[in-house]
Formats: C-alpha cells, sequence, structure tokens
C-alpha cells in the first residue's frame, strides 16, 4: 500500500511544500493546492469568508473572466473544482498529463493576478447564498445539525457552520475578502500536490518557476481550545417534517489521536452495512427509518477535536423517545462486551476495504498526502492506516467508547415535526 | 486511444450469456456484476417498484443462509453487496478484497440458484421502502427530480419510480416475486463481468462452471413497438410556503438510446448545461445573473424513450426571473446554435478526458454496464469519441430545435408559491397543489 502513498517531499524557499507521486498507469495527473485557510480560521463576523473566498478564486484574473478558469481546464479534457471544510481549501484539477504546465501557469495565475471587484463579490455572495439555502434551509435536517454544532461547541471555532451565518454573508465585505486572501493564501500556508503521470523533476523546475517568486506571510491564529463538557446538553428543533428524529454528538479527539482508529472501528460495528448491530436491531425489523454513527475516515478527520454523531430517523408509528432509549441500551451492551471475534474481522476487512477502494482514484491520493501534510505536517502518517485498522483490538474500542460515548460528553438534538401553520410562528430558515 | 486498450476476455456461454472479465485496477480488489438485461420497464400497472423489489429480495437470505447471515458473510470479506433495477436492466454486485475473490464469487452464485424470498423479510423491506418514501418526501430537491420525472415519461413504461410508490409497494406480493424470478428472469439476457486488478485463470474457469446454470431455454417474447407520447406543455407548481428557495424543474421529450443522433444529444447537453461552467446556462444564471449555486441539463436515453432534463434551485424572490432567463437562454441556443469555440471546445473535452472517466474499475464498469444494455460492442467505449469529433455547429442547432421545444415541455416549481404563481399564470395549462398532496 506505501507505493501507492509514496510521495516525495521538496519545499521552496519562501516555504511552499511540495508532494509529487509518479503513477503512469494512465496519461492523466491531480493537481493540487491545498490551503491552510479553512472556517477555524474565521472569528464571529466573518463566518463562511474562507467558503465564499474558495468561490471568489473562479471570478477572475487580470487575464481571465469569471469562470475562464474552469472553461479552459475543461476544454482540455479536465475537471476541476475546490472545497473548503473547517481546517483547510483545496482546489483541483483533474486533467491530461500533458496540461501539466497548464495547470501550474493557471493556479499560479490567480494567486497573483486575482481580481476582486464589487461586481463579482456581490454576484458571487448570492451564488453562495443560495447554496447556503439548498444545504441547510431546504433539506430536511440541515439546520438542525447546525444547532448540533452551536450546541456542542461553546468556544471552538467549530461551532459556526463552514458555509456561515446568513446574517454575516449579508455583512461580509470586499475589503474582508482581500485581507483573508492577503493573510492565508502565502506560499508557507500551502501544500501542493501532483500525482499521476509527470517526472518529478520536471514538475519541481515548473513550481519553481511559477511559484518560487510568492512572498510569504506571517500571521499569527490562536484557536481557542473547547472546554471539556461537563454534562449533557440537550436541545428541540421544531420544523415541518415528515420524520421525526435525534441527533447525538460526542466529543472525539483529533486526528493526531490514534483513538480515532477505536472509534472508526465502532462506527463501522455498530453501523457499517447491512449486517451491523444498529441495522439488525432498527432498521432490519421497521424500529428506525435510519440509524448510523458516523465519523469521517482520515484524512477528512478533523484536525482539532471533532464530533462523533449518532443519527436516528423515526419510523411513523414509534416514538423517537422509545427509540432514543433502545439505541442507548445498545450504546450500552457495546461498552460492556465489544465486539465479538468475527465482528472484530468484519470491520477490519470493510475497513481496509473501503480505503482501498478510494485509493483507485489518483484524486483521493492526493488528497490523503495533502491533507495530512496540511493537518500533521507530514503525508507519512497516512501509511500506517491500513496497519492501524488491521492491528485494531476488542478491548481498544471498549476503551476508547468508555471514554467517549457517554453521557456527559453528549450533545444532543431531537427534530420535532410541527404543521405549517406553526412553523409560520418562527419564521423562514434563512 | 491505442494506449488505452483494454484486455478484456469475453465468453460467450451461449448467445445469451456471457462473462467479460477484465483486469483493471490498482488496489488489491476484486468486482463483480451480474447484468440481467430486464429493468422496471417490465414493472406491471399498479405494481411498479416489482422489478427492484425482486432484486433486492435475492439479497434478503438463501436456502442455506439468513439475511444477517449472508450480509455478515460478504461484509466479513470487506465485501458489499447490492442488488437493483435500472431501467432497462437489473444488477447485482459483490466486490471485496481481491484475496477472497473466490468466496465472493460463491455468494453471487448463491444468491441466483439458491434464493429462499424469506416472506418475512421481504415483507420488512416492503415497510423500510415505505419509510424511505415518507423520508424522500422531507426532501424537496429529490421530490422534484422524482415528479418531473414521472411527468416527463408519461405515456411511456417509464412513468414511475423504480422503487415504487407508497400504494404500488403495498400491491406487491411475494407470489410477485418468485413469478419475476422463475418466469421473467430466466427470459433475459445476462452478462457477468469480473474486473479485479488480477483475472486469474481458476477465477475465471470456476465462474464459466458455475454460471452455466444461467442458460434456460426460456425465451422472452418480442417486445412490440410503443409509439412514443405527445405531451403538451404543462406546469405543476407546489406549494411550500416554508420554504426560502424553490426548486425549478423543465423536461422536454428526448431521444431514445438506439436513436443515431445519440451521440449529437450527448454533445448539445454538453453545451447546453451539462458542461459545468462550459455550459450556456451556468454561464448565464450563475455567472452573470449570480441567481443560482447549480443549473444543470442531463438526459436520459432509454431502450425505447427519452428525457431531457433541466434542473436548479433559485430563492423565492428570483424564481420567475430564473425560470424566464432559462426559456432565453435556449431560445438564443436553438436560434443560433454553439459558436465554433464552443464545439471545439467541448469535442476536446470529451475526448481528452476519456482516461479520467474510466480511471477506477467502479468508474469503467459503469461504462461497459451501459454499452452492454443496449447491446453496443466494448469497442464502441472508443469508436464514441471518433463519432462525437464528427459532429458540426448545425447539427447541434437542428438537435436542439427539435428537442428544445416550448410547447411540449413540462415545468415543475415547488416553493412559496404566493410569491410568484402569478406570473407563471401567463403560460397556461398551469396546475397549482399543496405539498401535502403530493404523493412520494
Amino acid at each position: 500500500m506505501r507505493e501507492l502513498l509514496n510521495f516525495r517531499r521538496y519545499m521552496l524557499d519562501n516555504g511552499l511544500k511540495i508532494l509529487i507521486l509518479e503513477d503512469h498507469s494512465l496519461p492523466i495527473l491531480s493537481y493540487q493546492v491545498h490551503v491552510k485557510a479553512g472556517s477555524r480560521f474565521e472569528r464571529p463576523g466573518i463566518t463562511g469568508i474562507s467558503h465564499l473566498f474558495e468561490h471568489l478564486m473562479f471570478r477572475g484574473t487580470s487575464k481571465l473572466g469569471p469562470e475562464e478558469f474552469s472553461k479552459i481546464i475543461q476544454s482540455r479534457g479536465g475537471i476541476v473544482n475546490a472545497f473548503t471544510t473547517q481546517d483547510h481549501t483545496t482546489y483541483w484539477e483533474n486533467v491530461p498529463s500533458d496540461q501539466l504546465e497548464l495547470v501550474i501557469g493557471l493556479e499560479a495565475h490567480r494567486l497573483k493576478e486575482l481580481k476582486l471587484d464589487e461586481e463579482s463579490f456581490s454576484t458571487e455572495r448570492e451564488v453562495v447564498r443560495s447554496e447556503r439555502k439548498m444545504r441547510i434551509s431546504t433539506t430536511p435536517y440541515g439546520a438542525a445539525l447546525e444547532e448540533l454544532f452551536s450546541l456542542a461547541y461553546l468556544r471552538h471555532p467549530y461551532r459556526w457552520p463552514i458555509i456561515g451565518w446568513d446574517s454575516d454573508l449579508r455583512k461580509l465585505s470586499l475589503k474582508d475578502c482581500k485581507e483573508y486572501f492577503r493573510l492565508y493564501y502565502a506560499p508557507n500556508n500551502m501544500v501542493i500536490v501532483v500525482c499521476g503521470d509527470v517526472i518529478p523533476e520536471k514538475v519541481l523546475d515548473l513550481i519553481c518557476k511559477h511559484y518560487g517568486d510568492l512572498t510569504p506571510q506571517e500571521y499569527f491564529h490562536q484557536t481557542e481550545p473547547e472546554p471539556p463538557q461537563r454534562g449533557e446538553r440537550r436541545s428541540v428543533f421544531k420544523k415541518p417534517v415528515e420524520l421525526e428524529a435525534i441527533f447525538w454528538a460526542y466529543h472525539v479527539p483529533g486526528i493526531d489521536s490514534d483513538d480515532i482508529f477505536p472509534l472508526l472501528g465502532i462506527c463501522e460495528c455498530l453501523s457499517g452495512g447491512k449486517s451491523s448491530r444498529l441495522w439488525q436491531k432498527f432498521v432490519r425489523p421497521g424500529k428506525a427509518t435510519e440509524v448510523r454513527l458516523v465519523a469521517d475516515p482520515p484524512p477528512f478527520w478533523s484536525k482539532d477535536p471533532g464530533l462523533l454523531i449518532l443519527y436516528a430517523i423515526e419510523k411513523p408509528g414509534i416514538p423517537i423517545s422509545s427509540l432514543e432509549n433502545e439505541i442507548e441500551e445498545e450504546m450500552h451492551i457495546f461498552k460492556r462486551k465489544g465486539p465479538t471475534e468475527s465482528e472484530l474481522e468484519k470491520v477490519k476487512n470493510r475497513l481496509k476495504a473501503s480505503f482501498l477502494r478510494s485509493l483507485e482514484s489518483l484524486f483521493f491520493r492526493g488528497l490523503v498526502g495533502g491533507i495530512y501534510e496540511i493537518k500533521l505536517d507530514g503525508f507519512e502518517k497516512s501509511w500506517e492506516i491500513l496497519e492501524k485498522y488491521e492491528s485494531l483490538k476488542a478491548e481498544d474500542m471498549i476503551q476508547v467508547a468508555e471514554k467517549y460515548l457517554h453521557e456527559d460528553n453528549r450533545t444532543c438534538i431531537v427534530v420535532k415535526s410541527i404543521s405549517i401553520e406553526e412553523n409560520a410562528k418562527f419564521g423562514l430558515i434563512e | 486511444m491505442k494506449e488505452l486498450a483494454l484486455n478484456q476476455i469475453e465468453i460467450h456461454l451461449d448467445s445469451n450469456h456471457k462473462i467479460l472479465a477484465l483486469p483493471y485496477g490498482k488496489a488489491p480488489l476484486s468486482y463483480f456484476v451480474m447484468l440481467i438485461k430486464a429493468g422496471s420497464e417490465k414493472d406491471p400497472k399498479e405494481k411498479e417498484g416489482l422489478t427492484d423489489l425482486w432484486a433486492e429480495s435475492l439479497t434478503l437470505g438463501t436456502k442455506k443462509k439468513s439475511l444477517e447471515e449472508l450480509n455478515f458473510q460478504v461484509e466479513k470479506l470487506g465485501g458489499h453487496l447490492e442488488g437493483s433495477a435500472g431501467w432497462d436492466f437489473s444488477l447485482f454486485l459483490i466486490s471485496g478484497l481481491e484475496e477472497k475473490g473466490s468466496n465472493l464469487l460463491d455468494i453471487l452464485h448463491e444468491i441466483f440458484f439458491e434464493p429462499e424470498f424469506p416472506s418475512q423479510e421481504i415483507e420488512k423491506a416492503k415497510e423500510r421502502r415505505l419509510s424511505n418514501l415518507l423520508q424522500l418526501k422531507d426532501d424537496p430537491s429529490k421530490m422534484a427530480d422524482r415528479l418531473i420525472w414521472n411527468m416527463a415519461m408519461e405515456g411511456t413504461p417509464y412513468a414511475h419510480p423504480l422503487s415504487g410508490s407508497l400504494s404500488s409497494i403495498r400491491n406487491i406480493t411475494l407470489e410477485d416475486i418468485i413469478h419475476f424470478h422463475n418466469e421473467i428472469y430466466p427470459k433475459q439476457r445476462a452478462t457477468l463481468f469480473i474486473l479485479s486488478k488480477e483475472v486469474k485463470t481458476e477465477l475465471l474457469e470456476k465462474a464459466k462452471d458455475t454460471f452455466l446454470n444461467l442458460i434456460t431455454n426460456k425465451k422472452d417474447e418480442k417486445e412490440s413497438p410503443t409509439t412514443p407520447p405527445t405531451p403538451q406543455s404543462r406546469i405543476l407548481i407546489v406549494d411550500r410556503p416554508d420554504l426560502t428557495q424553490s426548486e425549478i424543474r423543465i423536461a422536454f421529450p428526448s431521444l431514445p438510446r438506439k436513436d443515431n443522433r445519440y451521440h449529437i444529444l450527448k454533445l448539445m447537453n454538453y453545451l447546453l448545461g451539462g458542461g459545468g461552467f462550459s455550459s450556456r446556462l451556468m454561464e448565464r444564471i450563475r455567472s452573470q445573473k449570480g441567481y443560482t449555486y447549480s443549473i444543470r441539463s442531463s438526459f436520459s436515453s432509454l431502450k425505447t424513450y427519452g428525457t431531457l432534463t433541466i434542473s436548479t434551485f433559485t430563492p423565492t424572490t428570483t424564481t420567475y426571473a430564473t425560470f424566464e432567463e432559462v426559456l432565453l437562454t435556449i431560445e438564443d441556443f436553438i436560434k443560433e446554435g454553439p459558436t465554433e469555440k464552443e464545439l471545439e471546445e467541448a469535442k476536446r473535452f470529451f475526448e481528452k478526458s476519456f482516461p479520467l472517466r474510466i480511471e477506477t474499475p467502479k468508474q469503467l464498469l459503469n461504462e461497459i454496464i451501459l454499452q452492454e444494455t443496449y447491446d453496443l460492442k466494448f469497442q464502441n467505449l472508443f469508436d464514441e469519441i471518433e463519432r462525437l469529433k464528427k459532429i458540426n455547429a448545425e447539427e447541434i442547432k437542428s438537435i436542439a430545435q427539435e428537442i428544445l421545444q416550448k410547447q411540449k415541455m413540462q415545468v415543475l416549481v415547488i416553493g412559496n408559491s404566493q410569491r410568484f404563481v402569478k406570473n407563471f399564470e401567463t403560460f397556461g395549462n398551469l396546475q397549482l397543489m399543496p405539498y401535502k398532496d403530493v404523493s412520494p
């Protein structure tokens, strides 16, 4: 497996890190720019600026019109996009390998010559507000999930949504964006990943040529740590839904902790696939429409302590409170006895197969390297993933279940259904 | 495309059954897919969802294993098992660690040739489907997709959801499923696909031996030709006053897969709304107007019928303006056709992005399953690019004029109707419905 993630690492004088991985099986490459700029670097009043800025990076340069960047990449047979997380923003292009120089040139060009004007800013802000409505306001449980995070965290910036509060999006200014760009989009705050049908020396020459003259930037950012939770927090969220639901969130450690692997093992044992305990106990017999315990697998697991989320969607006719009690009981059983030997073998094989399946794509391999480098300053840590899955132990799973999955460490939101008429008194969800 | 030559192995068991194996992929994983060339278009009236439920039923237990044992065994091999129906095909996928390939193949064989059809589990599966439909009703975007499909396909065998509706699922009995298994499925042509980092001879021989049982003497009756419906333009507005954003869908009748202008349609769709930021709709509605985060057109070309659908969402206040802009974009497109630059760039996209579209075994499987479903040769994957390269602007314009006809347009809007319904009245043939009356 190591050969699939065996990057070569370089660093330019201006602090820009570069990871290169050779794979000549197809004439394609994935080019990725990972910027240490996610919602954790924001503050109340400018929430959502990291994601809005990601959009502005496509609105043109001194030479390119709005979205022309994407059009050029597509016209050469490539696919282009970007995404913002709590910890970083990633820009990527998957292209035929003969387009290497083009993508390097274009990515560097927009860092140097980005055009930020009021017209583009206003148009894109409305696009983002529409995206927010799509993700939060019009989905059945999007707004409840937002509330779950803001209730679970008191101080840490993970408490606001990546897309930002609508009230902040309306207030953000072009000046805020320019300052954000100046601080965070500096070479010493980025990792470039190139993987695929490439010659490393040639890639390095081209990156030196196009990025070598960028100036590093010093900034000071201190993230407020989250104090330990001292008892369950519980809230009710009312909206018109066909099916009521509950969401539980447990505080769990960040990606640098070895505890994340047994925690992933628990998720897999309890809700991975149709033989999992929660599916068999609740979904199969029709006690619930859906019950899952979920966490983002590496490399997407959050840098700082994050949340492990259990959600259950009711089956009409079965009260959500009795479902909650039964799920609680199931969690207790797991904590007492852990997985059986057979379950443990299944969990290991499923986790391994799932990770291997994603390594089939160069894009994902690039993400693993780049995001590990951004979050942990070392892609080499990703080499351990398969070994960690292979060496999972039942006692470790029991131990982390006891340590993290208890009531005092839990935040709970119950989504209660109300009529459209009742909903009117609360106003619209923006 | 010579450098991308794939070393597929084809074994014909008889004229209707074959095995297609391909060494592919970087990770030590194996994928087995049984493709049956019968899909939900065969669902009887008022029992819509039967084919899909039959496909799921095979994964609910065998003569030797209960549902729990079957799934446990698959998942213990790092595997994943699913049975589902498409419109013109059904498929059974089992994948897992390559070292367990032989065991995975045994399980696939067992679910086909030793099915149990446990009545209790099938009833539970029906219940789960009913709950899932209620869950779906909570999502206006998914409901919009479902409603516009039914509007666009009205009068064809495709005018229902693949998984069935609240009423049709209740009507399906155990006997219906067993009848389908004994009488309908054995008459269909089938292909077993094997994709693995390495395809060992022993595995291939085993596949050959075990799947010889697929061969039966039963043959499907010849399908009678269907007359395509001639839809009239209509607008359905579904009222949900709690929404701050409207879902908009606009559908047109389009070409079936066998139409030899399929490739022109594919390119036309890319230029209109399938090509992301390179498409006319995205350029005008998102980049210039900022009305939405996303707008796209997509098309389904099935065995006997097709549809092209434009999908977007926009804040309540810009609902009608967005609809108008979409119509203006279509008008311009059918009047002028694409520019030479747009056309060349679109062709280049399809040509150059080909290796990216088949990078992983799963991606390649999706491509070859579609080729096989519509009786196209494996080589068609490569030939298609050559055909696309020969298309000219006049052909694109002509097909756009034929398909994007206002008088056949089906429109669906879900949103806070009070704020925009008056604007739509000028279009005539408008129906307004409260969301609570919509059945998933």
